[in-house]
Formats: structure tokens, C-alpha cells, sequence
């Protein structure tokens, strides 16, 4: 009862000497104005970031293991994996058919570069070889038209599903499903067209085209060329049993010895989130120590100015003592006006680093046309606000702490006797 | 003699002063009961501000006893002084020594939001004090929209709010014109006449006239202790 009236009080004196002296006040707030600034916009970059990458990483489904020759990550020994074996499209078959807590499995071959036409225009894309089963990940979301059937893989049917890329290349403002391109002089019938997927770096899944496995083997061809196994677990749950079976069949379909290392790689999104870690952990350290700094500069501020203000008041603290005010009564005070004066200085940041965050989004988004920022959140979001005004307080209650012990030790005889 | 507020025996200060110890109270010795009106009298340098600053348990005695409504002062904690104060003790002041900011029914509050009286409870409370000494009417107005005799009134008002024990008054009329201090020298003895314990400190033989016992300090000791025959 007794503090909540104390409470009330001394952030009613709070807010009269802050609106007394308002100049004084705001322009020592500038160090913790700029500390929450950076708070708040490197909180804002974090969070794009992990929005960005969840994005990215969606396109390959985050359910999915694929088995290759090659580590995706880029990690681990060049050299070995260039001498490993090609995985053959036999042996994924035989793993396919082996697989038993998968939700899928399908092999997909894979051409970087090939010649796409229509009529007088051609264009160099991805050539995809898979099976039905590529359909049911998320790489295969259609916008139109159908994927292709079982068998029209089995027969090696010469249908194709479009990139929106692709699709867009050949055949601006038209609707491409029911006419023929050819795909390195084969001519091949579109069924479908994949809805756009591409983001960031990832933006080369829109530009390519992806053909049943036997027409893959017909007009491209598999000689020379490692096959890659795509395994759908069905959830991230399933990821580790999945991935545990999988590494167990290709180890006995490709006769590695036991304790042997493995010839082959498992990739999967999960192989990324270190990155971005990485990534996450150089923003957070750069950020953090502009902030300390900021903070640290601030708090200076802020205590000088709870000195002048203390000696400002060395009457007052008497009057205060004399009615009965007690060290703690006048310690809460004190502690009360600097944290205040930092929610100030908090209040004062939360334009600015709108501003900041809004401009830098408008500028990717808007003059860049870089379509993947546009997952990026454009306004500060609260928790972030929150935590900014949580942080200011506790630097305010920091760097209130001496004058505030100060002031309540003031001798109450001395304090009253004190003249300006 | 009525009951005892304040008994003091043999009491002593002492100040260091730039290594010379130098003595405010030598040995002083006092007994003042429940609704006197006393006056503290002496020249400058007799004590009388030093011992305003002990009855009003802003300062400790170096030795000697000091009880207050029965209670040893010398035992008390710095909280347990400022809950003395706050409860037992309204102080008005030669400047006044209001909150310039606060408004007069805020500085009349004051000392009920350190006891933690609610705020309805606190303004009843203060407006029936402001009410007393004829303000009700300036509640909202700040020190500086009040002429002097108002401050002080306010001030008055201020320390009679928690219903004191002792009411100690330093210089009232000092910074006052003499029609006012006339003014605040009847409302004291309005609240004398109403039961309360007031206890001035004063140089002024004009205002000591008013209290019914004067006590005559002088380097540090008693000198007199008498009957005001006038009041």
C-alpha cells in the first residue's frame, strides 16, 4: 500500500521534472536512443533472416533426404567425393524398393544445362528425369495442368512439366499446356506447369523442366551421369528413422565395408540451418557490441544528468526527509526518473528504427524488385518493442543507481540548510 | 503537568569543525508535555537551531537520552526517525520549503503518501486541513500563484495532516510582513486552543510572546525556562 502510493508519487514528480527541464531530458537520452535503435533493427534483421531462410529452405521441403554422390553443404573431402562410385539409377531402384518407413522414394537425374524450343525461341534450362513420386513434394506444387502418371513414366511418354520460369520464357501471356516444345530436338507435349517456387538463391528451381525418367533416358541419356535419390519421410519426426534406414540399405546396395565411411552423402535442409546460425551468431555479436557501446554512452549520460539533478534538488530531498520520506522512498524516486527518462529515449528510437526498417524493406522490395524480401516483416514487431523497453529500463535503473543512492543519504539537516 | 511528549536529559552535541570540536549543546536538559505552546528562544549561535534539528529527530544527540512519547530516539534507525517524523512530527519552516511544482493540496498530501495513506483517504484528509487554515479555495493553485502568508499556510496545513504530536515551527514569521505573521501567529494559537502540541523556534521577542513557556538557550545551555505571564 505504502510503496504503491510512493510508486504513484514518484513517477508523477518523474514525469514534472522531465516536462521542466524537456530539452535537457531528450538530448540525454541520444546514447540510449541509439542503443534501442540497434536493438530493435538488428532484432528486425534476425527475424527477416529466419523468415527469409525458412522460405528458401520450404522449397525443398524440409521432410526431405537426398542421397548423392555429392555433399550439398559443400563440406567434407573434395577429393574423396569426387573418387566415389556414380550411384547408379539400379541402385536406386533397389533402394526405392527397399525403403520401408519412407512415404516415398523417387530417383531424379539431372541435366544442368539443355536446349528448350518453341518455335523460333530456345532457352537453356534444367532437364529433370523423376518418376511419379516427385509430384508429392513440394518442389512439384503445380499451377496448372497435372503432373505426369505412373505410366507415362513407365512408357516413357515425351510430356513435360514447366518451370514457371521456363513457362514465362517461351511462352509470355499465353497458356503453355497442350503445346509442344522440344527438348534437345525431341518434341515433347506440356501437361503442366509448376507454380513459382524460386526464391533467393534458390531461383534456379523455376528454370527448369522436368520429363518422366525413361524420357529422360531416351533423349538425354544416363551414362556417365550419378543419379540422386530423393526420400519423402512424411514429417520431421520421421527424418532420423528415415534417414538411419536409408544410410543402412545403400550401405549393403553399394558393398561398403563394415566401418567403413560412407560413399555417398545425405543432404537435407537440416545441412543449411548451420549456416544460418553462423549467420545469425556474426549479426548478433556485430549488433550487440554496437549496442553495449550505445548503452554504455547513454548510461554515462544519464547518470551525469541524475547528478545534476540530485544536487538541483538537495532542497527538495530535505523537505522530503523532513515529512517523513524515507533512504528507500527517495532511492525509488530517483531510480524511477532515470528509468523514466530511458523509456523516453525508447519511445523516442521506435520511429526512427520504423523508419530504418520500413526504408529498408520499401527499397529491396519495391526499387530492387528483390521479391524474396517481401517475406521480410515490415513493421517492427511488438515482442521486439517490448524487450527495447525492457532493456532501457534496466539501463536507466543501472545507471540511475549511484546519484539515487546518493541522494538518499543526504544528511536531511545538511539538505535542508542547502541554498542555490 | 500533562502527559510527557518529549523528555530530554543532559543532552549533548557535538560538531567537528575542520578538526576543532566545537559544542552546540552542552548539557541540556528539558520536559515538555501534550498541548503546550513553548517557544525556543536565543541568539544566533546559542544552540536553539540545533536543537529544533534533535526535537524533530532530524539529528541524533552525541549523548545524553532523548525519548519521544516514551520511545529512546538514540536506538532508532534512520527509517524509524523518518516514520517519527512522518507521523509524530509536522515541521513548518522559515522559507516555507514547499515543492514548487506541486500544487498546494499535492504538498499537503505529501506526507500521507509516505505513510501510504489511499488517495481518496488523502485528499479528505488534506482538503480538511487546507479547510483549516482557511485555503480551500487555493487547493489547486502552486507555491508560486500564492502570496507568503498563503505558503505558509499551506506549509501549516502540510504539517498537520497526519495529526501530529508535536507541531515545530522554525522562523515561522520570518520571511512574513507583519499583518501576516500576525495572521500565522493566531492560527497557531487557533491549533494550540484545539489541542495540539506547538513547539516555535524563534529570535523574535514579538512572536515568542505568543507561547505560553519560553525557553532561553544560550551557547548551548538552558538559560531560562519561564512562564509566559502575557499569553
Amino acid at each position: 500500500m505504502r510503496r504503491s502510493s510512493e510508486i504513484a508519487e514518484s513517477i508523477r514528480i518523474a514525469v514534472e521534472s522531465l516536462r521542466m527541464n524537456l530539452l535537457r531530458s531528450i538530448l540525454t537520452t541520444a546514447g540510449v536512443v541509439v542503443g534501442v535503435v540497434l536493438v530493435v533493427v538488428m532484432g528486425w534483421t534476425i527475424g527477416g533472416l529466419d523468415a527469409v531462410w525458412e522460405q528458401a529452405i520450404s522449397i525443398m521441403g524440409k521432410d526431405m533426404l537426398y542421397i548423392d554422390k555429392w555433399s550439398w553443404s559443400g563440406g567434407g573431402n573434395w577429393r574423396l567425393m569426387e573418387a566415389r562410385k556414380d550411384i547408379t539409377l539400379q541402385q536406386a531402384q533397389q533402394l526405392s524398393s527397399r525403403m520401408e518407413s519412407a512415404e516415398c522414394v523417387m530417383p531424379v537425374v539431372r541435366l544442368w544445362s539443355g536446349s528448350v524450343v518453341r518455335g523460333n525461341t530456345s532457352l537453356r534450362c534444367g532437364i529433370l528425369g523423376t518418376t511419379n513420386e516427385y509430384s508429392r513434394t513440394s518442389s512439384a506444387e503445380l499451377s496448372s495442368g497435372r503432373f505426369f502418371s505412373s505410366m507415362e513414366d513407365v512408357h516413357g511418354s515425351k510430356v513435360v512439366v514447366l518451370g514457371e520460369g521456363v513457362a514465362k520464357g517461351l511462352f509470355p501471356g499465353e497458356d503453355p499446356i497442350g503445346q509442344t516444345i522440344k527438348i534437345i530436338s525431341e518434341p515433347y507435349r506440356i501437361i503442366g506447369v509448376i507454380a513459382k517456387r524460386g526464391f533467393l538463391f534458390m531461383d534456379f528451381v523455376d528454370n527448369q523442366v522436368v520429363i518422366p525418367l525413361e524420357s529422360f533416358r531416351s533423349t538425354v541419356g544416363l551414362f556417365e551421369r550419378s543419379v540422386s535419390v530423393g526420400i519423402k519421410s512424411g514429417s520431421e519426426r520421421m527424418l532420423d528413422i528415415v534417414r538411419t534406414e536409408a544410410i543402412g540399405h545403400m550401405r549393403a546396395i553399394r558393398n561398403v565395408p563394415p566401418g567403413a565411411i560412407d560413399d555417398f552423402s545425405i543432404n537435407e535442409t537440416q545441412a543449411f540451418d548451420e549456416q544460418v546460425k553462423n549467420i545469425r551468431i556474426g549479426i548478433w555479436i556485430v549488433g550487440m557490441g554496437l549496442t553495449i557501446l550505445a548503452f554504455v554512452v547513454g548510461s554515462i549520460g544519464i547518470m551525469n544528468i541524475m547528478y545534476v539533478s540530485v544536487t538541483e534538488r538537495t532542497k527538495e530531498i530535505g523537505v522530503r526527509k523532513a515529512i517523513g520520506a524515507r533512504r528507500s522512498s527517495i532511492l525509488l524516486q530517483f531510480l524511477i526518473e532515470s528509468s523514466l527518462l530511458c523509456v523516453i529515449g525508447a519511445l523516442i528510437a521506435f520511429p526512427f528504427a520504423q523508419l530504418i526498417v520500413g526504408s529498408a524493406r520499401f527499397v529491396a522490395v519495391d526499387l530492387l524488385k528483390q521479391d524474396w524480401a517481401s517475406v521480410v516483416s515490415p513493421v517492427i514487431p511488438l515482442d521486439l518493442l517490448m524487450i527495447a523497453v525492457g532493456v532501457s529500463i534496466i539501463v536507466g535503473l543501472l545507471a540511475g543507481l549511484l546519484p539515487a543512492i546518493k541522494a538518499s543519504r543526504l544528511d536531511p539537516v545538511e539538505a535542508l540548510r542547502y541554498e542555490q | 503537568m500533562s502527559r510527557p511528549i518529549i523528555e530530554i536529559s543532559n543532552l549533548v552535541k557535538l560538531y567537528e569543525m575542520g578538526g576543532e570540536e566545537v559544542y552546540a549543546l552542552r548539557d541540556v536538559s528539558l520536559t515538555i508535555g501534550s498541548n503546550e505552546y513553548v517557544a525556543i528562544m536565543g541568539p544566533s549561535g546559542s544552540g536553539k537551531s540545533t536543537l529544533m534539528n534533535m526535537l524533530g529527530c532530524l539529528d541524533t544527540p552525541t549523548s545524553g537520552t532523548y525519548y519521544f512519547n516514551g520511545e529512546d530516539v538514540r536506538e532508532m534507525t534512520d527509517d524509524d526517525l523518518a516514520e517519527i517524523r512522518n507521523r509524530e512530527i509536522g515541521f513548518v519552516f522559515q522559507t516555507f520549503n514547499l515543492l514548487p511544482r506541486a500544487t498546494a493540496l499535492q504538498n499537503v498530501e505529501l506526507p500521507l503518501v509516505y505513510s501510504g495513506v489511499s488517495k481518496a483517504d488523502r485528499f479528505d484528509r488534506a482538503s480538511r486541513a487546507l479547510e483549516q487554515v482557511s485555503l480551500t479555495d487555493r487547493m489547486t493553485h502552486r507555491p508560486n500563484e500564492l502570496s507568503g502568508g498563503q505558503r505558509q499556510r499551506v506549509a501549516i496545513a502540510r504539517a498537520i495532516v497526519t495529526a501530529p504530536s508535536i507541531i515545530l515551527a522554525d522562523e515561522p514569521t520570518g520571511n512574513l510582513d507583519t499583518k501576516t505573521g500576525q495572521d500565522i501567529m493566531a492560527l497557531f494559537r487557533h491549533l494550540w486552543e484545539a489541542g495540539n502540541t506547538v513547539i516555535l523556534v524563534t529570535h523574535e521577542e514579538d512572536v515568542a510572546r505568543h507561547a505560553r513557556r519560553i525557553i532561553r538557550l544560550r551557547d548551548g545551555r538552558v538559560e531560562s525556562d519561564t512562564v509566559n505571564p502575557d499569553a
